[in-house]
């Protein structure tokens, strides 16, 4: 080819699909033939109303902007109080806590599996005073916390540390605000989680869930969990339905525990806003909808609190790329529009740089930027639900509806969904679905910008460059000595006794059935771990106290539960 | 190619990182390029990737980690491998890898060392490399 003729090609950049992310087929154009099966009252609904299709409430944002939340998570307790009081100071409204990936697992720092990753992803949260230095000087009533961490050990196990904390200050428990994802489907599905096999963790997030609906009204103990399962392989239908099935079960578990779903109160769902813009809309809508007339129709509910569905985002991070990494700007803004069209209650939105590692403080508070331009500038959360009526917008909103029914008809007749877990189906659908994207990304049928398409040509520009090299740094070798030896200082210097007494009624109430919150929460004031959480609650059962069955049992434990 | 036995590869993640796309878009992406792949799964111990690796035959071992510390868990996986005396067994690494730590990583005998967005091509030619030399060495 000669390099001197520059050719011009009419059609490039033509698109290559005629479905969406999820293979939902789509014409060129919507009209009213389309929407004949919906009527207006029954399946749409002013906002504020039943099936709350168009949103939770009559004035929509106007009354109350979504919740701006981020995961902030860091090496240390003191990096990390730092990092939550500067987003505050730039509009974060919603503090998401995680652990590192050991505590997450509900291993403690000197066990040898957690040397690997401890202080990766965050703080190694393994006892109470990690907590309290990691939240010094923020207020901890009336604001909203939510618990993003993966073993169902850690969801009891952090709400005990608040309810410590709020109890050593003498606050009242009432005003305890937020959530924890605490989806035990989600971390066998997507994480494998080693901290307890499926059984025992059913019983822990019942006892979990039943403890807080009675003492702590305003923390949603359960938020089911679409986000990871998608990221995963789950289309949107699965995504939708995996969530739905969760929390069917739950409510019919508590029943049997004296809960009503009117008790329980309002649901929320923890969902993915994907690169798809209408999909993504479309599934907020379809989610709200179908909550509400199973709540009423399949489990009862009498009050129109428990038929709402609150709806909380964390944005793709699998979209993200790290090739080009500005673009990341348009796709998390894309999904920040999808996510205020779709009347969601709160928005943890990937930042650009989160292709790299954890994200800088920079791209963090461009990110929050992104949604007050959204609110202010782009004028979008005046109007509810400004969708509503648009020909296609209710078509694939009704589509994704029926697409997510007929899943739960296969789950309900496959037994529910834990049986579904077990048996090894769920994982079968996920990991098909995830090498058919595969598949059409490397056939050319799904186009990424600057990964299998539109790629940069040559080294990246300054702009891209500066994204790519401004990666949150990981923990030295010496960082995780020190730790380790931190932990073996405060294992040493606690009240031995007073551990073990606390320990043993751990024991002795997971062997009993009876609920095994309270003891937790009395044993994390003296400085119960979590490692010795999960090992206590384990040996109960009579499986291997170590997750990873690398460890024995330690001396005081065994001592401790001897008679 | 006209080679009589497929090359091997152990795939593994250790310690308690979650992300997984990564070695699952790989293992596909081996397989078709005509390789075998024994995939570890999450949470492994480098004493348990040191066994598996023996008892497996493979000719080389494949690492994947996001969480930023691939110099720490190369060491792990080189020192259990050496406690067993199977340290002729070559180790690459692939995720979440740090710029300075490339070099870190290469005086300690770890190959490829790639960065997300490494085209697969580039993955299997190294791997292919390394296999062949292996076989001439031995």
């Amino acid at each position: 080819m000669n390099e001197n003729i520059c050719l011009v090609d009419r059609d490039f950049g033509k698109a290559v699909r005629t479905a969406t992310q999820c293979h939902i087929e789509l014409k060129n154009a919507y009209g009213p033939d389309d929407i004949r099966h919906l009527s207006y009252e029954k399946d749409i609904g002013d906002p504020g109303e039943y099936p709350f299709t168009r949103g939770l409430y009559p004035e929509m944002y106007r009354n109350r902007l979504w919740l701006k939340s981020f995961i902030v998570s860091y090496s240390t307790p003191e990096e990390t109080n730092k990092a939550i009081k500067e987003y505050i100071a730039n509009g974060m409204t919603d503090i998401r806590m995680n652990s590192d990936l050991p505590t997450q697992c509900g291993i403690d720092p000197d066990h040898p599996a957690a040397w690997n990753s401890m202080m990766c992803g965050g703080v190694a949260s393994y006892a109470l005073y990690t907590y309290e230095r990691m939240l010094e000087g923020l207020p901890l009533e009336d604001v909203v916390y939510e618990l993003a961490h993966m073993g169902i050990s850690n969801f009891i196990y952090i709400y005990g540390l608040f309810v410590a904390m709020m109890e050593k200050k003498g606050l009242n428990l009432n005003n305890l605000h937020g959530n924890g994802i605490n989806d035990p489907i989600r971390a066998k599905l997507v994480y494998e989680c080693p901290d307890l096999p499926t059984n025992i963790a059913r019983r822990v997030w019942l006892d979990h869930i039943e403890y807080a609906v009675r003492h702590t009204p305003r923390w949603k103990a359960c938020v089911p969990n679409g986000v990871d399962p998608q990221q995963r392989g789950m289309d949107v239908p699965r995504e939708l339905g995996g969530c739905i099935a969760v929390a069917i079960t739950m409510i019919e578990d508590l029943r049997k525990r004296g809960i009503s779903i009117d008790d329980f109160g309002p649901m929320v769902f923890s969902l993915d806003a994907e690169s798809d813009f209408f999909e993504t809309i479309c599934k907020f809508r379809a989610a709200r909808k179908l909550w509400a007339r199973i709540a009423k129709e399949r489990l009862g509910a009498r009050t129109k609190r428990a038929m709402q569905l609150k709806i909380g985002i964390r944005t793709s991070g699998l979209s993200l790329t790290w090739q080009k990494p500005l673009n990341n700007a348009a796709r998390v803004a894309l999904q920040i529009l999808s996510c205020v069209l779709g009347g969601v209650n709160s928005l943890d939105a990937s930042s650009i740089d989160e292709a790299f590692g954890l994200p800088s403080l920079d791209a963090r508070v461009f990110n929050l930027d992104t949604q007050h331009i959204v609110t202010h500038e782009a004028n979008v959360p005046l109007v509810a639900d400004p969708l509503g009526g648009s020909y296609y917008v209710e078509w694939l909103t009704s589509k994704i509806e029926r697409e997510t029914e007929k899943y739960l008809e296969e789950v309900d007749a496959r037994g529910g969904i834990f049986a579904c877990l077990e048996s090894g189906w769920l994982h079968g659908l996920m990991e098909a679905n995830r090498l058919r994207i595969q598949k059409e990304k490397e056939e050319g049928k799904r186009l990424i910008v600057g990964v299998n398409a539109f790629r940069s040509q040559g080294p990246e520009g300054p702009i891209n460059q500066a994204i790519q090299n401004c990666s949150y740094k990981v923990p030295t070798v010496r960082q995780r000595e020190e730790l380790v030896a931190e932990v073996k200082r405060f294992k040493a210097n606690r009240d031995r006794r007073a551990v073990m007494q606390a320990v043993r009624r751990i024991y002795q109430a997971t062997r009993s059935g009876e609920n095994i919150t309270r003891p937790i929460i009395d044993a994390v004031k003296v400085g119960v771990t979590i490692g010795e959480t999960v090992g206590t609650i384990r040996s109960a059962y009579g499986v291997p106290y170590d997750p990873f069955g690398q460890v024995e049992a330690p001396e005081f434990f065994r001592e401790a539960i001897k008679e | 190619m006209n080679r009589a036995k497929k090359i091997r590869i152990l795939l593994a993640k250790v310690g308690c990182d979650i992300h997984e796309r990564g070695p699952l878009t790989l293992m596909w992406a081996f397989r078709n390029a005509g390789m075998e792949v024994i995939y570890t799964g999450r949470y492994a111990t480098p004493e348990s990737v040191a066994k598996t690796a023996v008892y497996e035959d493979v000719d080389l071992i494949a690492l994947s980690d996001h969480t930023g510390s691939m110099p720490i868990i190369a060491e792990s996986v080189l020192n259990a491998l050496r406690k067993i005396g199977a340290d002729r067994i070559p180790i690459m690494a692939g995720g979440l890898i740090l710029p300075e730590d490339i070099p870190v990583l290469e005086k300690m005998g770890v190959r490829g060392n790639y960065g997300p967005g490494t085209p697969v091509e580039a993955i299997i030619d190294e791997i292919r490399q390394i296999a062949g030399v292996k076989s001439v060495e031995a």
